[in-house]
């Protein structure tokens, strides 16, 4: 099994299930977008998965058992992206994103030609690199919102879990971003994103699992996931045909 | 690559700056005294006794607060302001209590000197670990760490105050209690120095050593466990590593305060935040300036006498590091309720 996969998770906040038996997997070289209503879990999914939050169920990733390696190895694992950094000190942006090689350093925990490379390949990736030596808590929310997600590339993580990733970002800058996981995925790695807007989720994903109240309530690809059925009952909306205000990149646009 | 070595190479000039400035107070500290340095050997050896360990106090709380700033991701923490200096303190008193109560019992050799780290160590120990389970548990938020570090110096001075009062009958314990309390170097002998450097060097090391780990949790607990920090462990170790610090100062310098906060805060514009930057830097000012203080106080009866008050004291340390961190403690505040972070 070269994917994430999720059996039986199950989180609670004091006696409240935010997590109710969720089960799903998101193979290796794919794109699953995890969508749904606020506060229906999906953050909570990816914590979880993280070992940020305790639950119970099975976590594996490659055949490995998340739930039984230490934070160092799983960092290796799986990188994570989250919608915003609690990161207020005047860090410059390579020592931000540099951050991420802590899992690969060695005992003295100097870094080395790799892991400067990883970092300067990680900032080319989100068209960042001129915001190097700039202040990573001055940055407008979108440029930070590129460091965070150069940050878990510089990881070279097998496995990426992007808590909304375009939320802050401007509208080309979300579609690099969302062509940047193609690529990624593309490459081999297993991506699960989480997305507010559809027309995303239907652009980038291979997969989308619906999330409501806790709970998978659908989960297979766009078309299937995406239908008025399905929306009706977690978002009570239903889709507009041709409705979609559509977009795509510019040639040679990074 | 450019962006790193463009850092490392500031570093440099940032460290040999500082490292020039520490050469010239201790030069000024050797000179301070009646007969500058054309004084007998053995006050010679007195003031250098007190220089380093000046010096190595100086060094431990610096780099003491550089650490607790981390811990709580607060840049208005210090031992001191957070309760973990008192705390040092009347340990180091309760130890010098214990000590004298069992002078009869204990072997010749185990002075006085020997017991005060333990019981520093102890109490800064206690101290920190009370903060981090009360303010640490709310999310190290500002209000809370200071108020919390308040009610935590406001307690443990007044056991300090208590057990000084209980101690008043025997006169010199009495006074070795009070002067532990003021603060200051002067009296300190190669013991003293022996004890001090070990500890300090094995802090300082070790607060270089988790420097990246020390970066990473200025994100958060969150963001750092997904790095790979196992945060718990890491903020027991931190916890040990600042008591060990906060108690060797204690232990060579008695209660100083502002050191551990002043310090980082005024090299972070030319040192960076990133810890393995800020440690050493922090490490060197330290030392300098309470070597400069430690100076300050000596002057005081040379300066009343050139004006014509004779008799006056030497002042002790722990005023005159208050009396100049207060005050820039005040305007860090002010600056913190500006920018919005209080």
């Amino acid at each position: 099994m070269s994917g994430l996969v999720v059996t039986g998770l199950t989180v609670r906040r004091g006696s409240c299930p935010v997590l109710a038996d969720v089960s799903f997997q998101a193979n290796a070289g794919q794109v699953t977008a995890l969508v749904g209503p606020n506060g229906a879990g999906k953050s909570t999914l990816l914590k979880a998965v993280l070992g940020l939050l305790p639950g119970t169920g099975a976590i594996f990733f490659a055949g490995e058992d998340l739930t039984a390696i230490t934070a160092l190895i799983r960092a290796k694992r799986v990188a994570y992206v989250p919608q915003r950094s609690q990161l207020a000190a005047a860090l410059p942006v390579c020592a931000a994103v540099a951050a991420a090689r802590y899992a690969h350093l060695g005992w003295l925990g100097t870094p080395d030609i790799s892991d400067m490379t990883a970092v300067d390949a990680a900032l080319h990736a989100v068209d960042a690199t001129h915001l190097a030596k700039r202040t990573f808590s001055m940055l407008s929310a979108g440029e930070q919102q590129r460091v965070l997600v150069a940050r878990a590339l510089a990881t070279e993580a097998p496995c990426i879990l992007m808590d909304e990733p375009t939320a802050a970002l401007d509208v080309g800058h979300a579609l690099a971003l969302l062509d940047l996981t193609r690529r990624l995925a593309a490459g081999g790695r297993c991506i699960v994103i989480v997305l507010h807007h559809l027309d995303d989720a239907r652009r980038v994903a291979d997969r989308i699992a619906l999330m409501h109240r806790g709970r998978i309530v659908a989960d297979g690809a766009p078309d299937q996931v995406l239908s008025g059925k399905h929306l009706g009952e977690a978002f009570r909306v239903a889709p507009v045909p041709g409705g979609a205000l559509g977009f795509r990149l510019l040639d040679g646009a990074p | 690559m450019e962006a790193f070595f463009h850092v490392s190479h500031r570093l440099g000039t940032v460290l040999a700056v500082l490292a020039a400035i520490l050469a010239s107070s201790v030069a000024m500290s050797l000179a301070t005294g009646s007969g500058g340095f054309a004084v007998g050997e053995a006050l010679f050896d007195l003031r250098l006794m007190r220089t380093v360990c000046a010096a190595l106090a100086g060094a431990a709380l610096a780099v003491a607060g550089v650490m607790v700033q981390g811990l709580f991701r607060n840049p208005l923490a210090s031992p001191d302001v957070v309760g973990t200096t008192a705390g040092a303190t009347l340990g180091g008193q309760l130890a010098l209590v214990a000590h004298a109560a069992l002078i009869g019992f204990l072997p010749v050799w185990l002075a006085p000197e020997l017991v005060l780290p333990l019981g520093c160590l102890a109490g800064a120990a206690g101290a920190l670990a009370l903060l981090l389970a009360t303010a640490g548990r709310s999310g190290g938020g500002l209000v809370a760490v200071l108020l919390t570090g308040f009610v935590i110096t406001a307690v443990v001075g007044a056991m300090s105050g208590l057990l000084t009062s209980l101690a008043a009958g025997r006169w010199e314990l009495a006074r070795a209690l009070t002067g532990f309390g003021l603060g200051g170097v002067d009296g300190k002998g190669l013991g003293h120095i022996a004890l001090a450097v070990p500890l300090v060097g094995a802090g300082i090391l070790a607060a270089w050593a988790w420097g990246r780990t020390c970066d990473l949790l200025l994100a958060g607990d969150e963001e750092a466990a997904a790095l790979g920090v196992d945060t718990g462990r890491a903020r027991r170790w931190l916890l040990a590593w600042t008591a060990l610090l906060a108690a060797a100062a204690v232990a060579v310098g008695g209660a100083l305060s502002f050191i551990g906060l002043i310090v980082p805060h005024a090299l972070r514009p030319f040192a960076g935040v990133e810890h393995r930057r800020l440690v050493p830097a922090a490490a060197l000012g330290g030392a300098a300036l309470l070597v400069l203080c430690d100076v300050v106080a000596r002057a005081v009866p040379i300066g009343a006498a050139a004006v014509g008050i004779q008799g006056a004291g030497e002042l002790p340390l722990g005023v005159v590091t208050g009396l100049i961190g207060g005050p820039v403690f005040l305007v860090l505040l002010m600056r913190a309720r500006r920018e919005g972070t209080l």
